[in-house]
């Protein structure tokens, strides 16, 4: 076995993970919708996983990268419910290579992730930096919610081919999909809806 | 300039720059060292990809208003992304990763590196305390403070905000809920009114369809373009923007001095100290770090003032092991909060506003509050929609509507919503209000900033921070929920969604430092001679609910005139 096939299997199961829970976060078929793009917010997650955490260690500034963990926990608790008949697995799975995660229902997925942030899980059977760290745990599950909305309702995914650039490097290919659903018309240079003042500045008085 | 300032400020965020100024204008000499980037400073045209040729800036002919306009691309993910963003918590340099801080649980801790701080963006929201948390509370009084309210609303400057589609929807709700117009800045009653904030009035032209958009944009005065949380670049210059953080306010005026530098790029790791014939230590000056070579260097100065935040003003005197006080980094307030979001069919909106969309992105980010002394403060919330998504729908201590449902008749929805949910919520965001709830908490000496044992980063060990309501908050936040909810559908939402956020959703931290346990009331720290503080962790409260950056600049101002008649 070669390192570089087992870090294209471990990418591809990665992927795998964090679509699997993109498409249960977010509107129904997102990523594969007709009327726009690729959104690719599970890349969203894995760079903001990935660039989230850095310590120090002895002379060396390390970077933690979650995103291979954080798949990993998500699995170990989807089994966890399987197992105790709270979920039930479909025989195959829409996202090839991934894990237990991957093989259920959406509301199941939701599940899944509510069990993780309650802690229902065996907490010493997680993959480090998250054994037996309760408060990491329940940290980064939150934050996969708030992760895969921000990546979806905000500009990212119009980035297209520069998304994982370095944010200077971007450049904005076309209109965000997301807001062009929900109707945000974008970076603007005013409005004109001036209503009046209800209160002037050391005046008080009403127009 | 010399070599060695008078005066080193750590900070130039809330609180920072306004205490650089006032000593400025005093003749003494001011060093403000800072974390973070400097946006629209022409020393620094790349901030986030080089060094830049120079270490630091004093002339206010570097700033340059186009510039900070080129940087400032309003975009919430560019400017807000928590890991990327140029707002973020972390060095100038967006290849490396935000600075670590062990906030366990479901948190959200909000903070911007830089020169301006987390007022880059802020709402500008500038409040003065409820009177009733202040007197026979701090160990001021409210009148002490209303002269330094005063000048920092005349300096920033603050005005009643304009109204726009959703300040006329939250009027209309506050009086379907029975509430009156509160024409006061200091509250003593519950009512409804505009905010105050340090935002300049919309341009006489704004509704002149002669005068264009991009033209307006250049001239003075607001916008109503919505962007005031990721940052404002509109007005003829830098010090003319709009929206007036700390950078495009305080900042030019300290320079204009001749006696004030700004250093960004600069980390602080230690205060150092001396012993002094009192017996106890004497503040002497810093260590530093510079963010983009690591390179080391001590500073040294008779004074030195901490506006670090709360967070990590906290953090430093630990780090630098300052002598030992049992209330450094304990009794930390945040303003418990919650959001509660109303959607409203298109003809009750037209039968009020007189259009069929209330655009929560019109207008100021928080134009009306109504304030609650005794409870806390409701105001309107209109973010872009990756934000209000995220906030509103992704973050909460419920957990998920569809597998709980809503737990009470008075919400539809309540939690994180999911799938179709959250497309169906989203899709109504152009008819939707947001009520954000800010809950005045009580200090608790549990709720704290301290070293994470195991953690160290390249600033050594890192904050671990931790925050648990107590009962008495809870109460009060469920009572402001219903409050918020009750002018919603009064106003006839169709639809009413609570977020129920965790606690631990920093936005408004304060008090880490308070006066009167680690500063005393001239904001000198009782341990250290020469060591002041300067940002919102001096706060002995959290003021009854108001937004805290006007108290911190207001005191920040008082501290000058004190140190500046005790030392120089
Ligand atoms: C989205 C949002 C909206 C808000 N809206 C409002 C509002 O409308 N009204 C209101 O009153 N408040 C608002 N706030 C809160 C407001 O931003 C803070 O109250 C205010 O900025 C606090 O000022 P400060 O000086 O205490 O800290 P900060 O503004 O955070 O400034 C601290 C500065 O110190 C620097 N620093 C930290 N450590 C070091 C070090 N070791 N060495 C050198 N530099 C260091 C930081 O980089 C930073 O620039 C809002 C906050 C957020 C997140
Ligand atoms: S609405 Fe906010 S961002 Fe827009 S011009 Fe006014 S202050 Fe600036």
């Amino acid at each position: 076995m070669t390192i570089i096939s087992t870090n294209t299997q471990e990418q591809e199961y990665t992927q795998a993970s964090f679509q699997a829970l993109t498409d249960a976060i977010l509107p129904p078929d997102s990523e594969y919708a007709y009327d726009f793009p690729d959104m690719g917010v599970h890349a969203y997650i894995i760079y903001a996983l990935d660039h989230y955490v850095s310590i120090q260690q002895q002379l060396h500034h390390t970077v933690v990268p979650l995103a291979y963990p954080t798949a990993v926990m998500l699995d170990t608790a989807a089994a966890k419910l399987v197992y105790t008949h709270q979920a039930h697995p479909s025989p195959q799975s829409h996202f090839p290579g991934g894990g237990m995660f991957s093989f259920l229902s959406r509301q199941d997925r939701i599940r899944t992730l509510a069990a993780l942030e309650n802690l229902y899980v065996d907490m010493y059977a997680l993959p480090s930096p998250y054994q037996n760290n309760a408060g990491l745990v329940k940290h980064v599950t939150d934050a996969l919610n708030r992760f895969s909305m921000f990546g979806y309702y905000s500009e990212w995914p119009a980035y297209g081919s520069t998304r994982l650039y370095p944010p200077d490097s971007r450049r904005l290919q076309f209109f965000p999909p997301g807001w062009q659903q929900v109707g945000y018309p974008g970076v603007s240079l005013g409005y004109r809806d001036f209503r009046g003042f209800l209160l002037k500045m050391g005046r008080s008085e009403v127009e | 300039m010399k070599t060695d300032p008078d005066v080193i400020v750590i900070g130039a965020g809330g609180g920072g720059p306004v205490i650089a100024k006032e000593l400025g204008e005093r003749g003494i000499n001011v060093l403000v060292v800072e974390a973070g980037p400097w946006y629209g400073n022409k020393k620094w045209p790349e901030p986030n990809q080089n060094r830049g040729k120079a270490k630091m800036s004093s002339d206010p002919g570097d700033l340059d208003g186009s510039l900070y306009r080129n940087q400032f691309t309003r975009l919430e993910n560019d400017m807000n992304d928590l890991v990327t963003g140029k707002f973020r918590w972390g060095s100038a340099d967006r290849r490396r990763t935000p600075w670590y801080r062990n906030v366990p649980d479901r948190s959200f801790l909000y903070q911007s590196a830089g020169i301006g701080g987390s007022t880059v963006h802020y709402y500008a929201n500038s409040l003065r305390a409820f009177p009733q948390a202040i007197d026979d509370e701090w160990p001021i009084n409210y009148d002490d403070l209303i002269p330094y309210y005063e000048k920092v609303e005349n300096t920033l400057p603050v005005e009643f905000a304009p109204t726009t589609s959703k300040e006329a929807l939250f009027y209309y709700g506050a009086e379907k809920a029975g509430f009156p117009l509160n024409q006061t800045l200091d509250v003593t009653s519950s009512g409804y009114r505009p905010q105050p904030n340090a935002i300049l009035p919309p341009n006489e032209h704004l509704m002149d369809p002669d005068v264009s958009l991009e033209e307006l944009s250049h001239m003075e005065g607001c916008t109503l373009s919505g962007h005031c949380g990721q940052g404002c670049p509109y007005g003829p210059s830098l010090e003319k923007m709009a929206k007036r953080s700390t950078n495009v306010s305080y900042v030019p005026l300290a320079m204009k001095t001749g006696n004030v530098t700004f250093r960004p790029n600069t980390f602080v790791m230690k205060i150092l100290t001396e012993d002094s014939a009192s017996g106890k230590p004497r503040a002497t000056g810093v260590q530093i770090r510079d963010t983009w070579t690591g390179e080391m260097e001590e500073l040294s100065a008779g004074i030195v003032v901490m506006a670090a935040g709360c967070i990590e003003t906290p953090r430093l005197w630990l780090n630098s092991e300052l002598p030992h006080n049992d209330w450094v980094g304990r009794g930390m307030t945040t303003h418990y909060m919650d959001m509660v979001t109303g959607t409203f069919d298109a003809q009750t909106l037209m039968e009020i506003l007189g259009s069929p969309s209330v655009n929560p992105f019109v207008g100021h980010t928080s134009g009306a509050r109504l304030d609650y002394p005794g409870l806390g403060m409701i105001e309107n919330l209109g973010e872009s929609p990756g934000l209000s998504a995220q906030q509103a729908f992704g973050f909460s201590q419920y957990g998920y509507n569809i597998l709980r449902g809503p737990g009470s008749d008075k919400w539809d929805q309540r939690g994180r919503l999911t799938g179709s949910e959250l497309e169906e919520a989203m899709n109504g965001y152009k008819r939707s209000l947001t009520l954000l709830i800010v809950t005045d908490d009580e200090v608790q000496y549990q709720n704290r900033v301290e070293l994470d044992p195991n953690i160290k980063d390249e600033h050594g060990p890192v904050p671990f921070v931790r925050y648990t309501p107590s009962e008495k908050s809870k109460k009060r936040r469920d009572q402001l929920a219903k409050v918020a909810t009750t002018m919603l559908r009064g106003a006839g939402a169709s639809q009413v969604h609570r977020s129920d956020l965790p606690p631990n959703y920093y936005i408004h931290i304060q008090s880490t430092m308070r006066m009167g346990f680690v500063v005393d009331s001239s904001c000198e720290a009782y341990q250290v001679q020469g060591l002041y503080i300067a940002d919102n962790s001096v706060d002995y409260n959290a003021l009854g609910g108001p937004n805290p950056t006007l108290t911190t600049q207001a005191l920040a101002t008082r501290t000058a005139e004190l140190l500046a008649d005790k030392y120089f």
